[in-house]
């Protein structure tokens, strides 16, 4: 009698817990009328997108889902500055760019998306342009941004920009390095540091020692001795803990971001030479902003898209990264020789970039491209 | 010889045995007969054991299918292809040299996790050495810290160049500095330390579970102390060492975090470093990650037949039986400070170094080698920044449920699910264990692809709550929880439960009576182990997590990218301490309902 009591009280509990949940979900499901509202603002004269983005934000409970691969300590004072603009409550997902990407094309296939907008890196903005993910944006904020920054369905919000770095106590002014192909010379052996994804970097760099009129043999070789010298890492920013500990005395190259960010911080790293100038090209990288189609809070997504590229650029340079647009005040381009970034050359790229790169740090490389 | 799955219907006897009662229509005997068919499954037994089949299958066939669906399928989507092993193991990706690196990896991790943990073990349960409280919670820090900090604070004690050990120790004394924590080497004994406590804790079980009188009979024979260990104690214990043999070899092989720290320093790679690379190119090739796992699972399966054609003979190893026994502990007389200063070294070096550069490191802005004007400048501005992080006490309060719920629900169902294939002769047992089994092998990160993928598209509110997380740390942990309870079981001789069954014990009372109490010392190490990794899974947790449903490691996660070593250290250490103290409670609540059986515990 009690057994069997107590069965017919375990299938009930086991019915029950089969159809609650466990607290409020967030909530992922498809919202077929952003397409309408994303039309409607884009509708509108530019003067007033603003003020209606802002009304249709109330309306939609004045909540946003941002996914996002900026790191947290950056990622929430953006956030928070938003929202102390416009009340609009921030909620934040952050991963690897990979990550975001991942995540964001899970939900997209299943009909689901929970990120309204997306703020990561150039490959996987590219990746989500091409699987018609991103809704357009015309509001005029686009007007500060340089032609290089405008991309088809989304547009860069700020800039990472490839430069070496080194520990100050460990690299005297003598022994800096002046030119990407002065990795490879002998004096460097045993102290260079490569990141072990850096595969954009690689390529930017091919690319630009084949268009100065190195021979395909002539830039292999120099990859090989700049491998030589190295070893591998993973991570940017735990790299530049090790450099700043002086564990490595010398990273092929690191964002002058996290390297500017680390050396107010006192730690003895800097990516320019004594002079304050460097020579080296300065490779920089878009990383964008995009509106995510049948998102739930659509005219949220549109008012954090235009903040960033407005006054969202500000708390940029606060924080020390390089803005997509002018900014009075910015010194984060000071001393750098800017040169474009490849973003043809990457952005038709299927992976086959990864895998020399990934194949040149095994030593399993056969030629070049 | 097995009674359990007969003990139900020996009571039901139909209607026409009983004297004295009138035989019925052919109609009510159908019906009847019915009856009794449905009375099985729908027991307490029934569905208690075919619902922890069910759920055990299901959690493990999701991303087994799933994995298979992406690996065998072609390009176009139609038929069958292999293409995606010839994209993994061809071409350039030295996969012949990965894999001799893994397996040399996981072969030495795991032989010198089990040759410590034994070790450790066997003074912990079995001998009067001192300090035996302290001991027990120092066994389990290295598996408390999480992967990139332990792997982290070796790369700054072992570094061949700025390492502590070597410039500090090495070199002033020997002028050489040998201790180089990037070769294999090194992988293999901070993996092996790392591991150590999942062999402990199983072996730790066992030992208790034991009956000494096989001991006491060898001694009284003559042998010496040398000569029963390794004649008696040892062999007594094999299926313990080879369940904990395999999970520690498996582990090591699917492990990512001291391979990719240290190994790739010097260009070691292994399987997971290929993994990893395959999953985080875009396009993604599912269908190439698929081809390692499956790999993995080969060499798993081979593994767990070994294994279990290793236990044949298990009739042989049960220790548990019908008579009542008490393990005296034996007394290192003379060789009791000696195993106590071995003790004391190995703690030294194994948890005193590492946490102490945690601390160090949480003390610091940002992390130095140590000199005058690093200490002068420590503070406790890390930790202050850990309690003012909005996050941190949501992170914990969502670790703590997720984790004890997982702990909890697995350690139930391994514990049904380990009778059944232990006990009972129903077929497809085998497959059972083996099914149990594959989790282990499949990457947090495929784990995290199939459970979104597919709770994607159920319209049951899962998938962005706490839930999904439990059904991943279930399933991901589904493996340790078969290997600590049949080892517990295994232990058990059956004539217990026979007794039960002889006295009128139905299958509910035998298991909740007498089973589990004599388990509970397996149980309970599989229940710790489980709490405590799963405040560090992260693999698959990455793909999982939503805002406000943060857990822990995710926090640890985001510090590590954001290169906050000195926060991260900080954090560690909070971890560490909280851990530390639960386990103590649930071994002080768990003693109670076990085995009383160590001395001075």
């Amino acid at each position: 009698m009690r057994t069997r009591n107590t069965t017919l009280a375990l299938a009930g509990l086991l019915v029950a817990a089969a159809t609650t949940g466990c607290g409020g979900a967030v909530t992922t499901a498809s919202n077929a009328k952003a397409d309408g509202t994303y039309a409607q603002i884009a509708a509108l004269p530019k003067d007033q997108q603003v003020a209606k983005a802002k009304e249709l934000a109330q309306k939609e409970g004045r909540t946003l889902s941002l996914y996002t691969s900026m790191t947290a300590d950056i990622a929430t004072p953006i956030a928070q500055a938003f929202e102390k603009q416009y009340g609009i409550h921030v909620s934040v997902f952050r991963g690897n760019s990979e990550t975001v990407l991942q995540r964001a094309l899970q939900e997209a296939q299943a009909g689901k998306p929970g990120a309204d907008t997306v703020e990561t890196n150039f490959l996987e903005m590219t990746a989500l342009s091409d699987n018609n993910l991103l809704a357009d944006f015309n509001g005029s904020s686009l007007d500060k941004v340089e032609a290089a920054g405008k991309f088809a369905h989304w547009t860069a919000s700020r800039l990472n920009v490839f430069q070496p770095a080194w520990n100050t106590d460990l690299i005297k002014p003598a022994d800096e390095p002046h030119s990407w192909e002065d990795l490879a010379l002998p004096k460097y052996k045993g102290k260079l540091t490569l990141e072990v994804s850096d595969s954009d970097w690689f390529e930017n760099v091919t690319k630009y020692w084949l268009d100065q009129g190195k021979s395909q043999a002539e830039v292999d070789k120099l990859w090989k001795a700049i491998v030589a010298n190295s070893k591998v890492s993973k991570g940017h920013t735990t790299m530049m803990q090790f450099l700043s500990a002086g564990q490595s005395p010398m990273e092929a190259m690191n964002y002058t971001y996290i390297t500017d960010r680390a050396a107010e911080k006192g730690a003895p790293v800097t990516h320019l030479p004594q002079g304050g100038v460097s020579k080296i090209p300065a490779f920089a990288r878009p990383n964008g902003v995009g509106m995510i189609k049948n998102a739930q809070h659509p005219a949220g997504a549109w008012l954090f898209y235009n903040w960033l590229l407005t006054d969202g650029q500000k708390e940029l340079v606060k924080l020390g990264l390089t803005p997509s647009t002018k900014v009075p005040g910015d010194k984060s381009l000071n001393g750098l020789t800017l040169v474009p970034f490849d973003v043809k050359g990457l952005s038709k790229d299927d992976g086959s970039w990864d895998k020399k790169y990934d194949a040149l740090l095994r030593g399993a490389a056969t030629t070049g491209s | 010889m097995t009674l359990a799955p007969t003990s139900t219907t020996a009571r039901d006897d139909g209607p026409e045995a009983r004297p004295g009662r009138t035989p019925q229509p052919a109609e009510d005997r159908r019906a009847h007969r019915l009856l009794r068919l449905l009375r099985r499954p729908l027991s307490l037994q029934g569905l208690l054991v075919g619902g922890a089949v069910v759920v055990v299958g299901y959690l493990a066939i999701v991303p087994l299918g799933y994995l298979i669906h992406d690996t065998f399928l072609s390009a176009d989507g139609s038929g069958l292809s292999f293409n995606a092993f010839a994209r993994a193991y061809g071409g350039n990706s030295q996969s012949g040299e990965m894999m001799l690196n893994s397996l040399w990896f996981a072969l030495g991790s795991a032989a010198l996790a089990l040759v410590l943990g034994t070790a450790l073990a066997y003074v912990q349960v079995r001998t009067d050495t001192p300090f035996k409280g302290l001991f027990f919670a120092a066994s389990l820090v290295p598996l408390i810290v999480p992967g990139i900090l332990y792997a982290t604070s070796w790369i700054f004690l072992g570094d061949p160049s700025s390492g502590l050990l070597n410039s500090l120790v090495f070199k002033p004394l020997f002028g050489t500095s040998p201790i180089n924590i990037y070769s294999v080497w090194g992988m293999i004994w901070v993996q092996g330390l790392h591991l150590a406590p999942v062999a402990f804790l199983l072996m730790v079980a066992a030992f208790r579970a034991m009956d000494p009188s096989l001991e006491e009979s060898a001694a009284m024979s003559g042998a010496n102390r040398l000569t029963v260990l390794r004649r008696v104690t040892v062999p007594l214990l094999r299926p313990a060492m080879i369940s904990a043999a395999l999970l520690m070899f498996v582990q090591s092989l699917e492990s990512f975090e001291v391979p990719g720290l240290l190994g790739l320093q010097n260009g070691i790679y292994v399987f997971t470093s290929r993994i990893y690379f395959v999953l985080r190119a875009y396009p993604i090739d599912y269908g190439a990650a698929g081809a390692y796992a499956i790999g993995l699972l080969v060499i798993a399966a081979v593994g767990v037949l070994v294994s279990s054609w290793l236990q044949r003979s298990s009739r042989n190893f049960q220790t548990v039986t019908g008579k009542a026994f008490r393990p005296r502990p034996v007394e290192l007389g003379r060789a009791r400070p000696f195993v106590g200063a071995g003790v004391i070294l190995y703690f030294l070096l194994t948890v005193v170094l590492p946490v102490a550069v945690l601390v160090y490191a949480s003390l610091l802005k940002y992390y130095a080698a140590p000199t005058r004007k690093t200490l002068s400048q420590m503070s406790l501005a890390n930790y202050r920044a850990v309690f003012d992080m909005p996050l941190a006490f949501t992170a914990l309060k969502n670790s703590l449920i997720v984790g004890v719920g997982a702990a909890t629900a697995v350690m139930l169902l391994t514990a049904i699910v380990s009778w059944v294939v232990l006990r009972t002769r129903a077929p497809g047992r085998r497959l059972l264990d083996l099914l149990a089994f594959t989790p282990i092998v499949i990457p947090g990160l495929v784990l995290g692809l199939a459970l979104s993928f597919v709770y994607l598209r159920m319209s049951l509110p899962i998938y962005g709550t706490l839930l999904i997380l439990l059904v991943s740390y279930c399933t991901r942990y589904l493996p340790y929880g078969m290997r600590y309870s049949s080892s517990a079981m295994a232990q058990m001789s059956p004539e217990l439960e026979e007794s039960a069954a002889v006295s009128g014990a139905s299958w509910f009372q035998t298991f909740r009576r007498v089973l589990l109490p004599l388990m509970s010392g397996g149980i309970l190490a599989g229940w710790v182990y489980i709490l405590v990794v799963s405040f560090r899974e992260l693999s698959s947790t990455i793909l999982l997590y939503s805002p406000g449903k943060e857990v822990l490691s995710v926090l640890i996660w985001e510090q590590f990218e954001n290169g906050q070593f000195t926060t991260l250290a900080a954090l560690g250490v909070c971890m560490v301490v909280l851990l530390v103290v639960l386990v103590s409670i649930a071994y002080r609540l768990g003693a109670r309902f076990g085995l009383q059986s160590d001395s001075a515990n």
